[in-house]
């Protein structure tokens, strides 16, 4: 039994099913079982701010060093070094969805790329797959792989952005010494434990290069993105917004120099890592022994979710009906993890799992009666993705009511937080991985062995964390350089395996259907976790899309029980550390190194309104992220 | 003297397409050897980048595109870029949001411009859009300044020393 709030149980066989005697299955009126308590109500805070002077509203509009437009509400009690309030807040409306109504399924591989400008290439593939599985076709092997190749050279664009531009810096000399100046001056006599792999002497030392514009490490960031955006190219034509991906697999032209080449770039960030990882080590032990409370910034239930992501060549066949087959071969587990224990790793009742409210968010409601189950009968829910509409109501903002253009998806009614960091966890404790010489999957860690370069080979091991906060998604995220890394060089192996077998075909010719209804899912992944797209096609046109990202996820206000969204509730959890001598110098350094550890990615193509659904303007900015 | 004519912009957002539309249309024009024009669309930091890997590096920048500053709609500016910084904080914004995927003229002076890997001469040739909706084709207004722009863009890439050797 993976649910505990769903009115789903499952048969002798595993077969899902509607618990027998609900009158109102899926009505939100039911209590749920969490392991959060609701928030205090905003009345009660307004009580607060009325009566204490030492309890402050604190607003970051925008939050800066993060993808798209997210502002965060907070109301700190500075006395006692707590939050008591904390809201999301996405800006702006995205609007992709409504802009795919109508249109040939094909048109959203290229227009839903441009939905992020990091990752288009993930939304393009995720595209891909929703068609594929709508049109009942699959790529060939070597299709496959090179999709694997091109998504995680996306992601090692990523992941040096978020630990040295983006979250890095606020472990930077420059914010720790302003922030808390005790801290700065210990790290100055804290000899870095890992010294002899990364050279720095001491934590100090790593402080320094990490601050922004002139850091060594910051500056040594921006080179490895160049790095990998030729591998990309080299495989994909262009970044970010590659022509390459289509249904069925991908356009590009390869030869085995096109591999050497990709080789040349990847190898690099085998070395990189071998720095890198050490290096957020030392950084998050060493806040860790400066004060145990670290343990508490950004903490929060260990629950999250992934689809899993890089399928195996021998396995992916595009069906929904082998998505629980298929899903489990990947090279990263899907899987939901809720309270630190592992549920399901099955695509199905990951997909069934999964709803969108909309109770605080700018959208109206739908009917929701489009699919009673999905295609193998399995029962769906009325606010999941493929019943969901996407019906924009603009309207103030009123913390008690409405607040934000994100809405809250939720896995079994509950808040579950999606990053790069899920797919570690779920292939760390499903040992499914397939055997392999460079990722090893034990239950509890996942072993990473690094080939040689100009450091020796190196075996790198990530555990599951005892705590769950701001400070372990960053060390995890500088795990996944490698593991990034490692399932490109499986895949570049098998590249040039199949290559040699002569099995060079990349796409298997498609033909749209132009009548009847089908339905497809692409069950992929971001940089930063979950990546889903919904495609219902009618007569030949889109009838339905809905994507749903991991800033969705994370960025989601108030659920219809009033439980708070993952940067919500990381935000309540965590104590103010930062030393100030009055209120007015107080930078809320703790809230933000909070927020930043989610790696938040908002909305891309911001549409204002004049009136109600009438998208009036359109200002292309970047990245991906929240709602529609 | 090396001249690169570049323009800046997003594909299909009407006017603010204007730089890499008229990176295209120069592209077909032949030019001196000496000059290269490319559509430098592809974010801040990889143009920086591009720039850097340069030996010999470029004498001689024009960037062309259209920058939304509450000018009235068609207005054309054209300015030598003298590369004022702002403070720290905002150019590490604009760098994130260079890293992010942001496509602004700004934000590649200011990027290019911290990193140091301009040209020692910067033009620019500014248009102020009227309409940035998705689509093709520009608003009449920017439309009727179009040859203008590509006149002007012409004119600076080849004052001075720049030998023009039209065919």
């Amino acid at each position: 039994m993976c649910f505990k709030n769903l009115p789903i149980e499952f048969d002798a066989h595993g077969k899902p099913r509607l618990r027998s005697g609900e009158s109102d299955p899926f009505g939100t009126s039911r209590a749920v079982e969490t392991s959060t308590d609701p928030p205090l109500s905003h009345d009660k805070i307004e009580e607060l701010l009325s009566r204490n002077g030492h309890i402050k509203n604190v607003d970051f509009d925008p939050v800066t060093r993060v993808a798209g437009a997210l502002a965060f509400h907070a109301v700190a009690d500075l006395k006692e070094g707590r939050i008591v309030e904390a809201r999301s807040v996405a800006t702006l409306f995205r609007g992709y969805e409504v802009i795919m109504l109508g249109r040939d399924p094909r048109d959203a591989i290229f227009i839903t790329s441009r939905a992020c400008g990091v990752c288009g290439g993930v939304h393009s593939v995720t595209s891909a797959m929703a068609c594929e599985m709508a049109f009942g076709i699959s790529p060939p092997p070597l299709g496959v792989v090179v999709r694997n190749m091109a998504l995680a050279a996306e992601f090692l664009y990523d992941h040096p952005l978020h630990l040295f531009l983006l979250a890095g810096p606020d472990y930077s000399e420059a914010i720790v010494r302003q922030t808390n100046p005790e801290l700065w001056e210990r790290a100055t006599r804290t000899p870095a434990p890992h010294a002899s792999l990364h050279g720095y002497r001491t934590v100090a030392g790593i402080m320094t290069d990490m601050n922004p514009l002139t850091g060594k490490l910051y500056v040594e960031a921006l080179h490895m993105t160049r790095v990998i955006r030729e591998a990309y190219v080299l495989l994909c034509g262009k970044y970010p917004h590659p022509q390459t991906i289509v249904p069925g697999g991908m356009s590009t032209t390869l030869s085995t120099s096109t591999f050497n080449e990709f080789y040349l770039r990847l190898a690099q960030f085998f070395d990189y890592s071998k720095r890198v990882v050490p290096l957020w080590d030392d950084l998050c032990d060493f806040f860790y022994d400066a004060n145990p409370a670290y343990k508490r910034v950004g903490a929060r239930p260990k629950n999250l979710v992934d689809t899993g992501i890089w399928d195996h060549h021998d396995a992916y066949d595009a069906t929904f009906a082998n998505a629980g087959a298929w899903g489990d071969r990947r090279w990263a587990t899907p899987g939901a993890i809720v309270d630190g224990e592992l549920k399901t790793t099955d695509l199905h009742a990951i997909n069934i799992g999964t709803e969108e409210f909309i109770e605080h968010s700018y959208y109206e409601g739908w009917d929701g009666g489009r699919f009673k189950t999905d295609p193998i009968g399995n029962p769906l829910s009325p606010y999941h993705p493929w019943n969901k509409e996407t019906r924009p109501k603009p309207a103030g903002q009123n913390w008690r009511e409405k607040y934000t253009w994100d809405t809250a998806p939720r896995w079994d009614r509950q808040a579950m937080e999606a990053g790069c960091y899920a797919r570690l966890w779920n292939t760390a404790v499903a040992q499914k991985i397939a055997p392999n010489p460079y990722i090893e999957s034990t239950g509890q860690s996942l072993k990473l062995r690094l080939p040689a370069g100009s450091l020796p080979e190196m075996e790198l091991e990530w555990k599951v964390p005892e705590v769950w906060n701001a400070f372990e998604r960053n060390r995890a995220r500088a795990y996944c350089l490698p593991y990034t890394a490692l399932v490109a060089m499986v895949n570049w192996a098998a590249a040039l395996d199949l290559m040699k077998k002569g099995e060079t075909r990349v796409s298997t010719p498609f033909e749209v259907p132009k009548k009847g209804q089908q339905i497809g899912v692409g069950f992929w992944g971001a940089g930063r976790g979950w990546l889903t797209h919904h495609l219902v096609i009618q007569d030949g046109v889109i009838a339905n899309y809905q994507i749903l990202t991991p800033s969705t996820w994370n960025a989601s206000p108030l659920d219809p029980w009033k439980r708070p969204g993952p940067y919500e509730e990381a935000v309540l959890n965590t104590p103010i550390l930062e030393t100030f001598s009055k209120p007015d110098d107080y930078k809320g350094i703790d809230i933000l190194r909070t927020i930043r550890s989610f790696d938040p990615c908002m909305p891309c193509t911001t549409h204002i309104h004049t009136d109600e659904r009438v998208i009036s303007r359109e200002v292309t900015t970047c990245a991906c992220g929240v709602d529609d | 003297m090396r001249v690169l004519i570049g323009g800046v912009g997003y594909s299909y957002l009407r006017d603010g397409s204007l730089g890499p539309a008229v990176a295209a249309d120069l592209a077909h024009e032949t030019w001196p050897l000496e000059v290269l024009v490319e559509d430098l669309s592809y974010g801040p930091v990889a143009v920086m980048q591009r720039l850097e890997d340069v030996k010999p590096p470029f004498d001689r920048l024009v960037l062309v595109g259209a920058v939304a500053r509450g000018r009235p709609p068609g207005t054309v500016s054209v300015y030598r870029w003298t590369g004022p910084l702002p403070d720290e904080s905002e150019i590490q914004a604009r760098v994130a949001e260079a890293v992010m995927g942001v496509i602004s003229l700004d934000n590649l002076l200011i990027v290019a411009g911290f990193f140091e890997t301009l040209p020692r001469e910067v033009r620019v040739v500014e248009v102020e859009p009227h309409d940035e909706g998705w689509g093709e084709g520009f608003s009449p207004t920017v439309e009727a300044v179009r040859s203008e722009v590509l006149a002007t863009v012409r004119r600076l890439a080849c004052e001075g020393d720049v030998e023009v050797a039209r065919a």
